[in-house]
């Protein structure tokens, strides 16, 4: 016999001589029997019009009840969602903002990083960090002047406008003045990414863009820079870029009048005494001066 | 039935076709595994009214697989909650110029043939009765238990094997 051979009898899949042999057995008359009675077997009735009716009743009814089920949720959801979104924004804003310490005409200010790094800044400058991401990364952006002393640790960089200077634990100085770029090294050794190149500054030495222009690495004797001392010192500096030094430190209104602004001055002024540091410029420069309030007019007698 | 691919369920012909044509038969369907006229009565509305909730997202050919599948699922759901307690309405055969004692005899076997479908496990005595009383093909229970033909037929087959036993006391 072959398998499920019941399930074929049944199906009049049986061959003639499975049939037979099949017929000879003791069970063939029960399950003749069964299969009888079975056929006699009804499922219970079933309404089909009536269970159509009430299922498109209740096809509506659900319809019905989304709608004012979903609503009330959707409402809350998007209040929930509002809110949600606002306190990850207020969060995200709150720990991404920078802190930021300016200076103003005639000012300097004094900062400790949150690694004990201090920071100097000149007259008219600016310096912002991340409070909070300070663990993960040193940076520092900055626009003005302000003289540095690295803690030693991870890479510590300072972003400007004109450039990157990126250190692991020094003293450097780092002026960024329209045209004007100066990275001077005290201690260590400081990288400067200008322009995509990278140019390495060791302790002792100054980095200098002028106009554009990369002047050749110049050496430093002093220990920290002067300003510091209350002293701005140029050397081989255009005389515009000491004017308007000068208007920082004072905050003075600067003009000039015949003057060429274009040549070079060595020398510094006291950021102090205004009376010394007109003259310091003035007397070099053989031109004269004239002070009003705050304002200064420089000029050369032809 | 002709549902051509191109129709959509959420189209009210297709769909009271789709309900003519299966809604007695899966009705049965739970009505055999579960014993319950209530709950099959449930399970069909149920099956039907989920078919019209994603009407956009069933094919008309896939349409009745998926009445079963959740018809099916419902079942599974619930099954803990009752014990199977079959009854059938037997055919009245009508006019009979039978003995009463074969009458008798009948009845008889009739309820004992009752006790033995209840005894019999789900699945096969599914198919038995699908086959046997809503004449559906193997073919046909397979494609309804997503299980093979050859599968069926091992169940007829033991269905057959248990209900036999059973009747006659072995």
């Amino acid at each position: 016999m072959q398998e499920n051979y019941l399930a074929k009898w049944l199906n009049n899949e049986l061959t003639d001589e499975e049939i037979i042999q099949f017929k000879k057995t003791d069970e063939y008359t029960s399950y003749q029997k069964i299969i009888t009675a079975s056929n006699k077997l009804k499922a219970p009735e079933f309404n089909q019009n009536k269970a159509l009716q009430a299922i498109k009743a209740k096809r509506n009814a659900t319809k019905e009840a989304k709608v004012v089920k979903l609503n009330p949720f959707k409402k809350y959801a998007s209040i929930a969602a509002a809110i949600l979104l606002l306190c990850s924004l207020g969060y995200y804003y709150t720990t991404t903002l920078d802190q930021t310490i300016s200076t103003d005409y005639a000012q300097n200010n004094e900062l400790t990083l949150p690694d004990n790094s201090e920071v100097f800044l000149n007259a008219e400058s600016k310096i912002a960090y991340n409070k909070n991401q300070w663990n993960k990364k040193r940076d520092v952006s900055l626009d003005g002047e302000a003289f540095f002393k690295v803690a030693k640790g991870e890479k510590f960089t300072v972003t400007t406008d004109h450039g990157t200077i990126s250190v692991l634990g020094t003293q450097f100085n780092i002026e960024t003045r329209t045209n004007f770029f100066e990275v001077t090294c005290y201690e260590g050794l400081v990288n400067v990414n200008y322009n995509g190149k990278n140019y390495k500054v060791p302790g002792g030495t100054s980095f200098m863009v002028v106009n554009g222009k990369i002047a050749p690495l110049s050496h430093v004797k002093t220990l920290v820079p002067s300003w510091t001392l209350n002293e701005s010192t140029f050397k081989s500096i255009p005389l515009e870029f000491v004017l308007n030094e000068l208007q920082r430190q004072f905050n003075l209104t600067v003009t000039t009048e015949n003057v060429n602004t274009k040549q070079l001055y060595t020398g510094s002024f006291n950021n102090k005494d205004l009376d010394l540091a007109l003259k310091s410029i003035s007397i070099p420069s053989k031109i004269s001066y004239n002070l009003e309030k705050n304002k200064v007019l420089f000029y050369a007698e032809k | 039935m002709n549902i051509e691919n191109n129709t959509n369920v959420c189209e009210e012909k297709v769909y009271n076709q789709i309900f003519t044509t299966n809604s007695k038969t899966v009705f049965n369907y739970i009505y055999y595994k579960f014993g319950n006229e209530e709950k099959a009565y449930d399970a069909v509305q149920e099956a039907f009214v989920k078919l019209w909730e994603n009407c956009a997202k069933v094919v008309p050919t896939k349409a009745k697989s998926y009445v079963y599948t959740i018809a099916n699922n419902l079942y599974l759901n619930m099954i803990k909650a009752d014990k199977v307690r079959l009854k059938y309405a037997h055919l009245n055969t009508g006019v009979t110029n039978e003995t009463p004692e074969f009458l008798l005899e009948e009845k008889e076997f009739q309820e004992k043939l009752d006790n033995a479908l209840a005894s019999l496990p789900e699945n096969q005595r599914t198919t038995f009765l699908l086959n046997r009383i809503d004449k559906k093909k193997y073919a046909e229970i397979a494609e309804l238990e997503g299980v093979s033909v050859k599968a069926i037929e091992k169940r007829m087959h033991l269905a057959l094997k248990s209900l036999r036993e059973h009747i006659d006391g072995i």
